[in-house]
């Protein structure tokens, strides 16, 4: 027809999931993945990162087999006494940690970012298949998968008969689980990505923190209450029946709904709470495809503010001073402001507190010589979320790093300054676990509380130190705009856990000592003189972080700026 | 009438409150050298991405060789070659492993890969660098490596964004003669670049976008003759630069050099 174009003819292309093109790239991918880790292995900074990612993996592994003998154990005492009626309650723990846990480890889990593959012609079902198959190294999988397998272990050690139900409700139920922890950090990776949904979740995650701390009070499980007469229990039973009616229904429920008709003979009301349970898995399929859709599309996740807005903001100041310490600790400020990812890896730890905090109650009344351990567990746990910030604290500053070098700034000025305002930062989350723990508890022992302090004084100066040897040495790029698809080190999350460990070792040991001898006083004159000597070499080691800077100046510039 | 090899009618990104690319339309015939300016946020870098399908436009359309990107992606990626703005090298790998890893990924068979991996790293001068670590490549050497990517599937259509940055001047007259050999085999090229003196010796036809609008649109000589007529004192047989063409068309952001920044020596 004329004047009317015609399409240039295009060679069709199968892009399905086993296609010729597909299986092509799956191995170049792996091919890639081979070589980046051998060529890793050159240097002894590769090396280490190496034998820290084997380690890790096999920490989880251990872990996961040593949650797996624990529900094996418990499935095969149910399973042997005909208790089906407790399956749900197995099911409902492992539904929550595999959710809970990729958030709290998020520091500790290095992933691989598929968004570069967009480039290619890469089918949407290879970049789905891609998503799960990386997503299958995550820990919540490992710990998850090893957890399943022995819920199937224990069943069918008890039950020969059950092994088919089993298998097939606990591989549905890890699928579902697996899309399911893959679509929440898909997800929030979108809403982190701008700034008004950034808000929005900020929010949401303020309001749910406080309102568990409301909670609290509530679910204190002190018996003796008045308020808490037959009548009310009544209700409570009453709306425990509700959930567990709920609960049936909802994927953990249906997964032991589908063990407990399979072994009672009864294969219709299995298959059919099977096939609801693989409704779920869909839905939640869907869900994440739905997300990665808009990914694969060229969604772009990015911040991209107004002109006139970027004129707005910088005229701000937020800290007055003009020196290079209230300059430093004011775009920390900043930067920390708007990573959300590093804010929650800072709040997060706080559900968890709120939940350990329970462990340490004795028959709902606050048992002393356990509330100093207790207390020192939840802010133990709450320096995880901190890790990424005192144990790469160069890590967000990217290609800015060469400013930080080539300002008349020592190094150690920039360091002081982020130790302090991290510092500054953790003291308020401290207050927070207090509270929460003091909610949980009731008022917290002064003297315990004294003992604590100064614990924190000694701990604080020995992370910012660590911290700051390990920033230097074992650096990696922060992304502020996700959680999950972060490039991290495996060496640096390995070793500041084992310093963590050990700080909270002799935190631990000589709180339990004092206590043990009825003399908790006792830690705190132990603990300061500790805190003395950790300020003290924190303060002496700030120059000598100068001249280690110097020395891997190179290396920390191509690491953070460099091709990733 | 010969099929244009990218169109784009409408052309429109929104990122919140901010317009990056605002209701562009142009065409590019396939053959051309094409050279796409503007100054810095001007939307250079987001119509790229937009028309090699990794962003999403908020509104309008697209065409490559004649099909809309959206339904086509998998065929129109393998039908164009990318050199991105942030080069988008893997620095783990060695070239020849990064350029076996890109072949593959095209769906190329591995004898072909191999072969002309061999044959760009030759060509582009970096075959005696075959050992070393991307990462540990100068960024001249990246920016080649990150040619040599984009080109080995051998794509119709060539998007390159700011090609000859931190490239010598021995290495940017091989490239210049390589972009030219693919253009006289039937090649479309769109390149952005700072540098205009490139524009003015590559490209046939240039367009011009300011604030993500598009401002100028046509052959040199048609922007010439365009820009002439409008300015006083200026002879329609009076030959500009590209640099005086865009200058006229974007202007200078209203400032006047001598009277800012004073307090420099």
């Amino acid at each position: 027809m004329a004047g009317v174009a015609e399409a240039v003819a295009v060679e069709r292309i199968r892009g399905g999931v086993f296609s010729r093109l597909a299986r092509s790239q799956y191995a170049a991918l792996a091919g890639m993945r081979w070589s980046m880790f051998r060529h890793g292995m050159r240097s002894t900074k590769g090396a280490v990162e190496a034998a820290a990612r084997i380690v890790i993996l096999l920490v989880y592994s251990f872990i996961g087999l040593g949650l797996a003998a624990g529900f094996g154990g418990g499935a095969y005492a149910a399973a042997s006494h005909g208790h089906w009626e407790l399956m749900p309650l197995f099911l409902w723990v492992l539904f929550f940690m595999w959710q809970v846990v990729p958030v709290s480890l998020a520091s500790f889990q290095q992933q691989f970012d598929l968004g570069g593959v967009l480039r290619f012609p890469v089918g949407f079902g290879v970049f789905y298949l891609l998503h799960l198959i990386f997503g299958l190294v995550d820990v919540s999988t490992i710990m998850g998968g090893f957890c399943c397998l022995g819920l199937l272990v224990g069943i069918t050690v008890a039950r020969l008969g059950a092994f088919g139900w089993a298998a097939l409700s606990l591989g549905v139920f890890a699928a579902f689980n697996i899309l399911l922890v893959r679509a929440i950090f898909a997800w929030i990776d979108r809403w982190l990505a701008q700034r008004r949904t950034r808000e929005i979740l900020s929010a949401v995650f303020l309001v749910l923190l406080l309102s568990m701390n409301f909670l609290n009070p509530a679910l204190r499980g002190n018996t003796n209450r008045p308020w808490l007469n037959a009548k009310s229990r009544d209700a409570g039973d009453r709306y425990l029946r509700i959930a567990n009616r709920v609960q049936r229904w909802l994927p953990a429920g249906l997964a032991a709904r589908v063990l407990r008709s399979g072994v009672s003979a009864n294969p219709g009301d299995a298959a059919e709470s099977l096939a609801l349970l693989g409704i779920y898995g869909l839905a939640v399929g869907g869900v994440l495809g739905f997300r990665l859709g808009g990914e694969y599309r060229g969604e772009n996740l990015g911040d991209a503010p107004g002109r006139k807005k970027v004129e707005k903001r910088s005229r701000q100041w937020l800290l007055d001073g003009a020196g290079p310490i209230a300059a430093e600790m004011e775009k920390e400020l900043r930067t920390i402001l708007r990573a959300l990812p590093l804010l929650y890896g800072m709040g997060a730890p706080l559900i968890m507190v709120f939940v350990f905090s329970g462990v340490f109650r004795s028959k709902g009344t606050t048992n002393l010589s356990q509330l100093p351990l207790g207390l020192l567990l939840c802010l133990a746990y709450a320096m995880v979320g901190f890790t990424q910030l005192l144990y790469n604290n160069l890590g967000t500053e990217g290609a800015g790093i060469q400013i930080l070098f080539l300002s008349p700034t020592p190094i150690r000025t920039v360091l002081l300054a982020k130790n302090l305002f991290h510092a500054l930062l953790f003291a308020i989350d401290a207050v927070l676990v207090c509270v929460i723990s003091s909610l949980r508890y009731g008022a917290v022992d002064l003297v315990a509380l004294a003992a604590i302090v100064s614990w924190l004084l000694f701990a604080m100066p020995v992370h910012l130190a660590a911290g700051n040897a390990f920033s230097i040495v074992m650096p990696y790029r922060v992304n502020m705009g996700r959680i999950s698809r972060q490039r991290g080190s495996q060496s640096n999350a390995l070793l500041s856990l084992a310093v963590q460990l050990g700080v909270l070792g002799i935190g631990g040991g000589i709180l339990a000592a004092c206590a043990f001898f009825n003399r908790l006083w006792l830690a705190v004159p132990v603990f300061l003189v500790l805190a003395a000597a950790a300020i003290f070499a924190w303060l002496r080691l700030l120059p000598r972080f100068e001249t280690m800077a110097s020395a891997r100046r190179d290396d920390l510039i191509a690491t953070l700026v460099k091709a990733e | 009438m010969q099929t244009a090899a990218i169109q784009t009618t409408g052309l429109t990104r929104r990122f919140g409150e901010l317009t990056a690319v605002d209701n562009v339309s142009f065409s590019v015939a396939p053959g051309q050298f094409f050279g796409f300016l503007g100054p810095n946020g001007a939307g250079k870098s987001t119509t790229i991405k937009m028309l090699t399908g990794l962003l999403e436009p908020s509104a309008g359309a697209i065409e490559i060789l004649g099909h809309p990107f959206g339904a086509n992606a998998l065929e129109l990626k393998r039908q164009i070659g990318v050199v991105p703005e942030g080069m988008a090298l893997l620095g783990r790998l060695t070239a020849p492993e990064y350029l076996r890893f890109v072949g593959r990924m095209y769906g190329l068979d591995r004898a072909i890969t191999n072969q002309r991996t061999d044959e760009l790293l030759e060509f582009m001068q970096l075959a005696n660098e075959s050992r070393k670590l991307v990462t540990d490549f100068s960024h001249g050497m990246q920016k080649k490596l990150a040619l040599a990517a984009a080109v080995i599937h051998a794509p119709k259509i060539l998007f390159l964004d700011e090609p000859f940055e931190g490239v010598d001047a021995i290495a940017a007259g091989m490239l210049k003669a390589m972009l030219q050999g693919m253009i006289q085999r039937g090649a479309t090229i769109f390149l952005t670049t700072h540098v205009l003196e490139i524009v003015e010796r590559l490209c046939s036809h240039v367009a011009i976008i300011s604030q993500g609008r598009l401002v100028a649109n046509g052959s040199l000589e048609e922007l010439r003759a365009g820009v002439a007529s409008g300015l006083p004192g200026v002879q329609q047989e009076q030959r500009l630069t590209l640099e005086e063409i865009f200058l006229s068309i974007v202007g200078a952001g209203g400032m006047e050099p001598a009277q800012e920044l004073s307090w420099l020596a």
